[in-house]
């Protein structure tokens, strides 16, 4: 229960108060009028005493009055009975006097916390009291008690009538016509002989003085000097201009009253009662408007201080001698009869009890049946005497006497089941024993609850249980027992009354809160039924404060279901107090978090909001006020800087650079920035500037956001916002538009703009996207800070047509919402980890710099899919949309060995249009006449013409301009990659700007591509020594050829398409070697191979003429072409060569990776010898093996024209044009102490080819074995070094073989002549030894006999190994 | 048997609410809101006079027009609270203490669950089991 003004105590003694009525004459009405004011309400101010009172008891004990009050009243009559209930006319009246009682805006409001819960509440309840007030005034006078009976009349007679004796005579007569007539019920006096007390009112200003003097000693004289009163009055004239200031006491008083009044008169209208014959005009008075509160000045206009001290003085008079006396007499009388009657009664009525079975006793109420309050006595019944001694006892404050004698009527009333007496009598004694000074006695609260139940359930009299709680519940409170209390009132709530309800469960929920533990949730809760009770009643105002108490309980604890009903009922009725400002608070946050309610709650709370919102927005047009729908998800924004490319123009096709479209991706962020990387490195000399940071053309959260992005004029900015619909209904967005500020460079014109895109979206309860464009134009800082938006229900579009005549029935509002991106969270110093910070994020704050070039990149003729080794041409074309000049192209890949422009020097000068080149090969060709086995042409080339030194290739544009609005195109050609599969790969293209010193030093532009590669070809080679001699006169006799042996297999696995592979070419290309001829034993004319064949090709490599000059300067590489076909492909021009060399960088870095592994574990003596072997086996020779293809594809023939690579390293190795699959490099352990060098090991199957044998020899030869029986044949022996050192050579003829199978056949011929030679061999030297055989018979024979030792010249003996057995060599003897 | 079951946080927020019927969910949110001012009177009568000793469950909490209102404490002052119809007489206490012990040991399953977030709502679809199965009982 609320703290209230008054004390416990005051409050019940001021509820009980001797009550006085007033009759008064016309005339005297009259003279009280002039002051706005008619008699009963000129008193009112004055009715409490100052001074004490005493009084003495029947037992002659004097008893002091302190602080009485009386209660002075017009005389109302009514026939009306008094009623259980309050009527409609009092109803309405508790419902104004509540609904003008409102707590002021800055009212004292305390703060309680309990728990973790700070509430703020008011701890007064005003309302409450007027309430209360209002109520106890309002109680109809009731039969079972006597205190708010009249006890005196007052008659009031004005001293300008004629003959005033007479007036007070007829007033007399009425009086008593009213008290005993039986005609009226309402008025109800105390006792038979009403006090009557004559007053004469004296006009100071009108009439005489000295007649009114005598009048009043005439009354004297009359009614003696305690009964009659001379009250002068209106001292003053009522002047204008007179305004000396004089307090006005009644406007505390009055105020109420006239509410009162109103409805009171209103009352006695409606009862058609007309007292006196001119009572209308007393209520067309009354109603007039002139004495509504408006007018209160001139109430007592005419009295003066003075005149204020007369009526007090009245007051005292009429209470002291007048009215205390005549109380203290009744009490004298009816102690009397009662103690008179005491000794009989007790057992007189216990005995006629007894004999008569109590069915005799007091009679039985005939009237009321005795279920609802049992019997009533008639007025003067003795039952009723010891009441009414106990009431006045009560009423001059002796509340010892009171108690005793309720306590006794109670008694006697509950034997009797009179149960309403009883409850009556139970109260008082309850109030009485609390109000006695010092407290002898407990508070006897079973008593009042007794009374409660009584007249509630028995008596159906709530108006009575509700007095009887509302005493009670203070009195508790008063102790302490708020529990008691709330209790006591939750019981009182019930469904007839929506506003006592109300009050007293705000009461109620104030009992919780300001108890021992305060119970905050109980205290909310019964805010909350109290708010609903208000608003049942029409009490607005009330219930909005109720819910906003009880909100700030649930706000935020995670009772959302509680919460969001909380907000709603607060918007709601905001709304209807036109407070729309609070009720569109109250709805938002109905909206901030995900809340539970099913669907169609959520589709009815978004429609009430749109429509409050709505009315709020049409008063101010001014600013747009935050929506709470949808979610903006403001760390899934992303930005994205530059124009929406054109996927493709015509059968162009753009680079696909960067777009929104494309999620993020960490490993390809990073690929890109190294390639950027490569390409700053390269324009700036190989180093990469200190500030570089990346171009990010669309940024997202795991961007780097820390710096201003870098925006460029009049390129538009795309702001991608994520929505997402917390709700489980769909919503509607319209005319969405960004919110951003822009400060110039030059002015700072700052100011909160909108810009364009439009479009409806519908989001249901998913994430939905919006793109949203921003066009620069002027330099500045930019800074985006919201959306703005039409938001409307969803389902309700759906459900009008979309026609325009029903659009405005949709509720349609315009609002925005901020974008605030919160940056990462800090991790990086002590206070990061402690707290929780986070970083700047400034992707929506871009700075629009001066214009920048801006290119554009297109494909033509890029194919998709590529055979393995596929060469195909396309176009590429580059476009400067912008108006700035653009230099310094050039591009990175991933795949550097997949495309080239063309080598400067050896591309022809015009690129060809793509038109005119579609059906050529790609190819730059030479046709020759086919001739067989043909020798090679040749062609000397520098590798610098070819290779690029990095991943970056400068693209070859003229004059490396590019100006506004130019284009060109380059030839651009593609090898299809090594491996199958999908191929991914990425080009890089960067540009600059011809101004320098601008704030974006460069811009790229990214292209990916994806190429299917397919198997072609598997081309395999080895070499070996040729045995023969190079004998047909060609001129380098010191070098000896080596053939090399080419499998060529046709793998394609996808037969469809491709018919046949033609091997058209093959080239070499080496420092050292040449492929110098075809050897083709089976005289095709070209090399055909269908599906999974395989062909083998055979062809003779020489040494390179030996170049001294140039070599020291330049790796000079010889292409050696052999055509199979009729026309030459010119190997060392652009696409074949570029590849090459391509092709070879790949594998020379891959390879020099691997030596420098391996190269750490040769050591000193053992390097030499095997480096020797090295040198000697070493071959070096790259071979292209050139092929077309027959494709068929749509019933259209073509031809795919590719290369592929194979390196030959050394002698006797196969190589393949597939690349094996790497092998993990193997661990290297870790060595500690340095391990002894491991013992040479020679190198045994190397050394052995260090000299190469010949044996040349008549294969047969014919000698008559008749005439000569020994035939000696002579044979050359020709022995080369093949190694570039000097080589100590032993030929040993006599070697004799072990084998079995040889000895036989071995024995049949001698070597004859010297068998043991021991020769230098100078590096690449041949010589020729002449042997000779003998043979003895004729015969085959194999001459291959001889060991060749030989040893590097440095060497010890040791190393001496045996050469390589060279193939059987036979002779055939014949007999002549 | 019981028309609410809610568990609630020890920072006294909803981990778990379902009644049966579901178009009052309200008036059982408000219900069981409200008992915790009576959950922790007891739970601060109790922790003065018999320290750590203490018995869960906290009995009737308080009886409405059409409901009673029982009470469970853990030791990690997580609440159980069931709102049985007051029609139903048929219910002893010690019905009511096998529901809360049954509750505890499917919300100690669930916080065993490693990818449960202690202090999140309860998406247990055991635990919804039984609950369910305690309040379709009530037929």
């Amino acid at each position: 229960m609320a703290k209230c003004v008054q004390s416990v105590q005051e409050f019940v003694q001021d509820s009980f108060v001797p009550m006085v009525a007033v009759l008064c004459s016309e005339e005297a009405e009259t003279v009280t009028r002039k002051n706005n004011l008619n008699f009963a309400e000129l008193l009112r101010p004055f009715c409490r005493l100052t001074s004490e009172g005493h009084i003495r008891d029947p037992n002659n004990q004097v008893q002091a009055v302190k602080n009485l009050r009386i209660c002075v009243n017009n005389v109302v009559t009514s026939p009306n009975t008094t009623s259980a209930a309050l009527n409609p006319a009092q109803r309405q009246l508790l419902n104004e006097v509540v609904l003008s009682c409102q707590p002021q805006e800055g009212a004292v409001t305390n703060v309680i916390t309990a728990g973790d819960y700070h509430l703020k509440f008011s701890a007064s309840t005003p309302w409450f009291e007027v309430y209360r007030e209002s109520f106890l005034q309002s109680m109809p006078a009731s039969d079972h008690e006597f205190l708010n009976h009249y006890l005196a009349c007052l008659l009031v007679v004005s001293s300008t009538e004629a003959v005033p004796v007479e007036q007070f005579l007829k007033l007399s007569q009425e009086q008593h016509r009213i008290q005993h007539s039986g005609e009226y019920t309402s008025p109800k006096w105390f006792i038979p002989n009403t006090l009557k007390y004559y007053v004469l009112l004296h006009d100071m200003n009108e009439g005489d003085e000295q007649r009114a003097d005598a009048v009043y000693e005439d009354m004297k004289q009359r009614y003696g000097p305690q009964g009659c009163y001379l009250l002068k009055m209106n001292s003053r004239t009522l002047s204008v201009g007179d305004d000396e200031q004089i307090p006005d006491p009644w406007s505390q008083y009055l105020h109420k009253s006239s509410l009162q009044n109103q409805v009171s008169t209103i009352a006695s209208f409606t009862c058609n009662l007309n007292f006196f014959g001119r009572d209308p005009m007393q209520i067309s008075f009354s109603r007039d408007p002139d004495r509504s509160v408006g007018e209160t000045g001139s109430r007592g206009a005419c009295l003066t201080l003075n005149d204020h001290d007369h009526i007090r003085q009245f007051i005292q008079e009429f209470t002291f001698r007048g009215l205390l006396p005549h109380i203290e007499k009744n009490i004298r009388q009816l102690n009397d009869q009662l103690v008179s009657r005491k000794g009989l009664s007790r057992s007189l009525f216990t005995a006629t009890k007894k004999w008569f079975g109590g069915g005799k006793g007091p009679e039985r109420s005939i009237s009321e049946p005795k279920s609802t309050s049992g019997l009533l006595y008639p007025p003067e019944a003795p039952e009723l005497q010891i009441r009414k001694m106990a009431d006045l006892c009560f009423l001059i404050q002796h509340y010892e006497l009171a108690y005793s004698c309720y306590h006794t009527a109670k008694k006697d009333f509950l034997s009797d089941q009179a149960m309403l007496y009883a409850a009556g009598a139970l109260e008082m004694a309850a109030v009485s024993a609390f109000l006695q000074a010092g407290a002898p006695r407990p508070y006897p609260a079973h008593y009042m609850d007794t009374a409660i139940q009584t007249y509630r359930d028995v008596c159906k009299n709530m108006v009575l249980a509700e007095r009887c709680a509302l005493f009670s519940s203070e009195i508790l409170k008063s102790q302490g027992k708020y529990s008691e209390a709330a209790t006591l009132l939750i019981k009182l709530t019930s469904e007839d009354s929506d506003l006592r309800s109300a009050l007293l469960l705000e009461q109620t929920a104030h009992c919780f809160i300001n108890m021992r533990n305060p119970m905050v949730r109980k205290f909310a809760f019964y805010m909350i039924l109290a708010g609903h009770r208000f608003g049942k009643a029409g009490q607005k105002r009330h219930a909005l404060r109720c819910y906003c108490q009880a909100m700030q309980v649930y706000k935020e604890r995670g009772w959302s279901l509680a919460e969001d009903h909380i907000n709603f009922t607060v918007g709601r009725q905001s709304f209807t107090l036109h407070q729309p400002e609070n009720a569109v608070t109250a709805f938002r946050q109905i909206f901030t978090h995900d809340s539970r309610q099913p669907a169609t709650q959520q589709g009815a709370f978004l429609r009430e909001y749109l429509y409050v919102y709505k009315n709020v927005i049409k008063g101010n047009e001014v600013g747009l006020s935050q929506l709470p729908l949808p979610c903006i998800l403001s760390s899934a924004t992303r930005v994205y800087f530059g124009r929406e490319r054109r996927l493709a123009e015509g059968e162009k096709q753009a680079a696909t650079h960067v777009s929104l479209d494309q999620e993020y991706d960490q490993d390809l962020a990073a690929m890109w920035y190294h390639l950027e990387e490569q390409l700053v490195a390269a324009s700036n000399r190989g180093i990469v500037p200190g500030n570089f940071q990346p171009t990010q053309c669309c940024l997202n959260s795991q961007t780097d956001n820390l710096h201003h992005p870098l925006a460029v004029v009049e390129e538009p900015i795309i702001v991608e916002v994520t929505f997402r619909n917390p709700l489980k209904v769909s919503l509607a967005l319209s005319n969405l538009s960004l919110l951003w500020n822009f400060s110039g460079d030059g002015a700072s014109s700052t100011k909160e703009k909108m810009t364009e895109e439009l479009s409806q979206k519908a989001i249901t309860n998913e994430e939905t996207l919006a793109r949203l464009k921003l066009l620069p134009h002027r330099t500045g800082q930019l800074n985006i800070v919201g959306v703005v938006y039409n938001l409307s229900a969803a389902s309700l579009a759906e459900m009008t047509p979309s026609t325009d005549g029903n659009a405005h029935y949709l509720t349609v509002v315009r609002g925005k919402q901020d974008l605030k991106i919160q940056g990462p969270r800090l991790n990086q110093t002590k206070e990061d980890k402690m707290l929780v910070r986070h970083g700047p994020d400034r992707r929506l704050e871009p700075i629009i710099t001066p214009p920048m070039p801006l290119m554009e990149v297109f494909f033509l003729q890029f194919p998709t899919a590529l055979l393995c080794g596929e060469i195909r041409k396309a176009y590429v074309e580059f476009c400067n949309v912008s108006g700035v000049a653009l230099c310094g192209l050039r591009v990175a890949s991933t795949h550097p060995e997949f495309f080239t422009f063309g080598s400067q020097a050896t591309t022809p000068v015009t690129p060809l249009s793509p038109t005119s080149a579609e059906n050529c090969s790609a190819y730059k060709t030479l046709a020759t006449p086919p001739h067989l086995g043909s020798v090679a042409s040749e062609m000397l080339v520098s590798a610098e013409d070819f290779s690029q030194p990095s991943s970056v290739m400068e693209i070859p544009i003229d004059g490396s301009t590019l100006q506004p609005g130019e284009s060109t195109q380059l030839p651009l050609w593609l090898r299809g990659p090594d491996q199958e599969g999908v191929h991914e790969i990425n080009f890089l293209f960067y540009y600059e700007s011809t101004e320098k010193g601008i704030k974006i030093s460069h811009r790229v532009l990214r292209h990916t591509v994806f190429i299917c590669a397919s198997r072609s070809l598997s081309v395999q080679a080895s070499a070996c020594h040729s045995s023969v001699l190079p004998q047909d006169g060609l001129d380098d006799k010191g070098s000896s050829g080596t053939l090399v042996f080419i499998d060529v297999e046709n793998i394609n696995t996808n037969e469809v398409g491709v018919r046949e592979f033609h091997i058209v070419q093959v080239s070499s290309s080496s420092q050292n070697w040449r492929l110098n001829k075809f050897i083709n034993p089976a005289k095709d004319k070209d090399c055909k191979l269908t599906s999974r064949e395989r062909a083998k090709l055979c062809f003779r490599a020489t040494r390179c003429k030996p170049r001294q000059a140039t070599s020291d300067a330049v790796e000079k590489y010889t292409f050696a072409d052999l055509n199979l076909g009729n026309e030459q492909i010119i190997s060392s021009t652009t696409p074949c060569g570029d590849f090459f060399f391509r092709c070879r960088q790949r594998v020379d870095v891959a390879s020099s990776s691997c030596k420098s592994q391996s190269s750490v574990s040769t050591e000193d003596i053992a390097s030499d010898i095997t480096n020797i072997v090295k040198k000697c086996n070493e071959l070096d020779l790259n071979i292209i093996v050139i092929w077309k293809a027959y494709v068929v594809e749509d019933n259209k023939q073509l031809i795919l024209e590719g290369q592929l690579h194979v390196a030959l390293q050394t002698i006797g190795k196969d190589a393949s044009s597939l690349t094996p699959k790497e092998e993990a490099p193997e661990m290297v352990l870790l060595k500690f102490k340095s391990e002894l060098p491991p013992p040479v090991v020679l190198p045994s199957v190397e050394l052995s080819q260090l000299i190469k044998t010949n044996l040349h020899y008549p294969e047969n030869y014919t000698h008559p074995f008749g005439q000569s029986s020994l035939c000696v044949v002579p044979v050359t022996l020709t022995l080369s070094n093949c190694s570039l050192v000097h080589v100590d050579v032993l030929i040993d003829l006599r070697h004799k073989s072990t084998s079995p199978e040889s000895l036989e056949v071995h024995s049949s011929f001698t070597w004859v002549g010297q068998t043991q030679y021991k020769l230098e061999l100078k590096p690449q030297e041949v010589l020729c030894l002449t042997l000779r055989a003998c043979f003895l018979k004729a015969g085959v024979y194999n001459l291959n006999t001889p060991r060749v030792f030989a040893r590097p010249a440095e060497q010890g003996a040791m190393c001496e190994t045996s050469q390589q057995a060279a193939t059987p060599a036979l002779i055939i003897i014949n007999n002549a | 048997m019981a028309v609410c079951i809610a568990v609630i946080a020890k920072q006294n927020y909803p981990l778990y609410i379902r009644s049966v019927p579901t178009q009052n969910e309200l008036k059982f949110h408000y219900t069981v809101h409200t008992s915790l001012d009576v959950v922790e009177e007891k739970i601060s009568a109790v922790g003065k006079s018999l320290g750590d000793q203490r018995e869960l469950y906290l009995g009737l909490l308080y009886p409405t027009e059409d409901y009673k209102v029982y009470g469970y404490v853990t030791n990690s002052k997580v609440k159980f609270v069931i709102v049985v119809d007051s029609s139903n007489t048929s219910l002893r206490d010690n019905e009511i203490r096998s529901m809360f012990r049954k509750l505890h040991n499917s919300f100690t399953d669930v916080m065993c669950n490693p990818f449960h977030n202690p202090g999140d709502p309860i998406q247990s679809k055991t635990f919804d089991g039984i609950v369910s199965g305690m309040m379709v009982q009530t037929g």
